[in-house]
């Protein structure tokens, strides 16, 4: 009788155990199919498009369309390249001297001032955008990078803040006090001892940073058209009146997604506390 | 300088930063609802009107409640399916296992992709006659064949929600597997030795201490969910009909296709109210706990 039992229960693992394995390579092929997908069709000739085999005859020819005219997606790689970079590099010092300074004062208003900040990231940016296009407008502004890493800022200050908090809040202030109570000044003992120390957390929150402003589409469907068109509005370009360019579209969104995929995955162990600031682990 | 005025100085830039590029807009915002604005009549902005824009919205626009019902259902599917899957997920993934650990690599890889392109790419996938979703779904369940999925009202607001669970659910089984890792094990294994089956410790000891992690992705979800923009764009377009357009994505419509800026604006508002009150909530959530910011 228990011999039975024991081997029913056997049973019933290794039928969990194979289930659990199903479940995991589904999961593994849904979260994969779509990005292979998009490479194998960016080596489609149009032809083979319709053909749904991977067995098909592999050609550049997409990625050399896209690079000549009148497509010119370099401009668009620059574009991004640019608004990105700059982006990051206003907000990241901003971002690193306030989070200090949460870290370690105390002051007044600091729990509405610390989380006014960290609200704004809530805002949609559709509200934020329609006052910045009047005023873009107005200015002359509109289609240009500087318009594009003005709005930027707006969606990455706040996590910038927040996850460099994090990252102060975790190094330890012994040694800052120290040099304090030897003669040095705030400011020698931020760039002297903070900054090397929080070095990894600030090239984390930068590159965290990079990827929002890269892969951001709203502000610049609304505010660019021509010079300044960054990476994820140029792909929508190729769905044109003659029909959607597919093969077009995935050679582009290789291009886009290559470089993301790097930087994520160097950063993957804090990508999680960009998000959620420090309110998982 | 004092630190009592070098805190202040610190905090400046990044406060000005945000003034400047969220508070500002916000408050033009604001004001601009309340006004008769249409830019096809006028590059200046019109008289003040009151509460107007708000009192049409809210009882006299059927674009607004279809927008709103839209968003509704989208926001509720769209949180559900990524509650539920992102925490059945990171239970599997806490395990050990070669299947698992493969997974777990490529969880990073969907929140890489630019949105934009994630709905582009589903609209290819799931084309009427080339897609490789409709034809795998067509070869699953014959009845399925050549169906247009995103010519019908339902399917495609499901294929919507769709491309951003793929999106949302790897990173959000990230985050649950944070909280799982920061859970001390003696509670499980104690439930374990005085008997409790997989499924009693599940319920009674993981799954409460997992609450507050499980709250901080549902509100998260629900924030970016109602958010929502970048795929209506490339993936539906709205379509079909109106059966697509979410509240961020009217708003985008009233302003930059009708020009009417100011009731552009007071529907802008009514998305930033939900959404500053889940803020409120979210916040108070996470900074109550002890070293939580």
């Amino acid at each position: 009788m228990s011999g039975t039992r024991a081997a029913a229960a056997r049973r019933r693992k290794l039928v969990l155990k194979a289930l659990e394995s199903a479940i995991l390579l589904l999961a593994l092929f849904l979260i994969l199919f779509p990005i292979v997908w998009m490479a194998l069709t960016a080596f489609k000739r149009p032809v083979d498009l319709f053909d749904l085999t991977v067995l098909f005859t592999p050609t550049l020819d997409n990625f050399r369309t896209i690079f000549a005219a009148p497509w010119n997606i370099g401009a668009a790689v620059w574009n991004s390249t640019v608004v990105a970079g700059l982006t990051v590099l206003i907000s990241i010092p901003c971002s690193t001297m306030a989070a200090y300074a949460f870290s370690r004062f105390e002051m007044r208003f600091k729990g509405a001032l610390f989380f006014t900040i960290l609200a704004t990231q809530f805002i949609p940016a559709v509200v934020v955008v329609l006052p910045f296009y009047l005023l873009f407008r107005d200015l002359g502004l509109l289609d240009t990078h500087l318009a594009l890493v003005i709005v930027n800022l707006a969606i990455v200050t706040p996590f910038a803040v927040w996850m460099l908090k994090g990252f102060l809040d975790a190094v330890p202030t012994e040694s800052e006090e120290a040099a304090l109570v030897d003669g040095a000044t705030r400011m020698r003992v931020i760039l002297d001892i903070v900054v090397p120390m929080v070095w990894p957390g600030v090239l984390v929150t930068a590159v965290f940073c990079f990827i929002l402003t890269w892969n951001e589409f709203l502000f610049a469907l609304i505010l660019t058209r021509d010079d300044a068109v960054t990476l994820p509005v140029g792909i929508t370009r190729f769905r044109t009146e003659r029909g959607d360019l597919w093969e077009l579209i995935a050679a582009a969104g290789i291009l886009i997604s290559i470089p993301m995929f790097l930087l994520s995955s160097v950063i993957q162990r804090h990508f999680v506390r960009g998000m959620t600031g420090g309110a998982v682990k | 300088m004092q630190d009592r005025r070098l805190k202040y100085v610190l905090i400046l830039p990044a406060a000005l930063l945000v003034l400047g590029t969220t508070i500002w807009p916000l408050a033009v915002s604001l004001v601009t609802s309340f006004r008769d604005w249409r830019l096809t009549r006028s590059l200046t902005p019109g008289p003040f009107i009151g509460p107007e824009h708000y009192v049409t919205a809210l009882t006299d626009d059927p674009d607004f409640a279809n927008a709103l019902q839209v968003t509704a259902s989208f926001v509720a599917i769209d949180v559900a399916l990524t509650v539920v899957c992102a925490l059945g997920l990171a239970l599997l993934l806490r395990r050990a296992g070669v299947l698992h650990s493969m997974t777990r690599a490529v969880l990073i890889l969907p929140f890489a992709v630019s949105p934009a392109l994630v709905g582009i790419s589903f609209r290819f996938m799931f084309n009427a006659e080339m897609g490789v979703f409709t034809w795998l779904a067509g070869t699953l369940v014959p009845w399925l064949q050549g169906y247009v999925w995103l010519g019908d009202p339902v399917a495609a607001l499901l294929v919507l929600v769709f491309s951003d669970a793929w999106r949302w659910i790897p990173y959000m089984t990230l985050v649950v597997l944070g909280g799982l890792s920061a859970l001390p094990k003696e509670p499980e294994e104690a439930a374990r030795i005085d008997g409790a089956s997989e499924w009693q410790v599940l319920r009674d000891v993981t799954l409460p201490a997992l609450m507050p992690v499980l709250a901080v992705v549902a509100i998260l979800k629900t924030v970016f969910a109602l958010k929502m923009f970048d795929q209506v764009v490339t993936l539906t377009g709205g379509g079909p009909g109106q059966s697509t357009v979410t509240l961020a994505y009217l708003v985008y419509s009233i302003a930059f296709r009708w020009y009417d800026m100011g009731y552009a604006s007071a529907v802008a508002w009514i998305l930033t109210a939900m959404l500053v009150f889940l803020a409120v909530w979210y916040m108070k959530l996470i900074l109550r706990k002890p070293g939580g910011a």
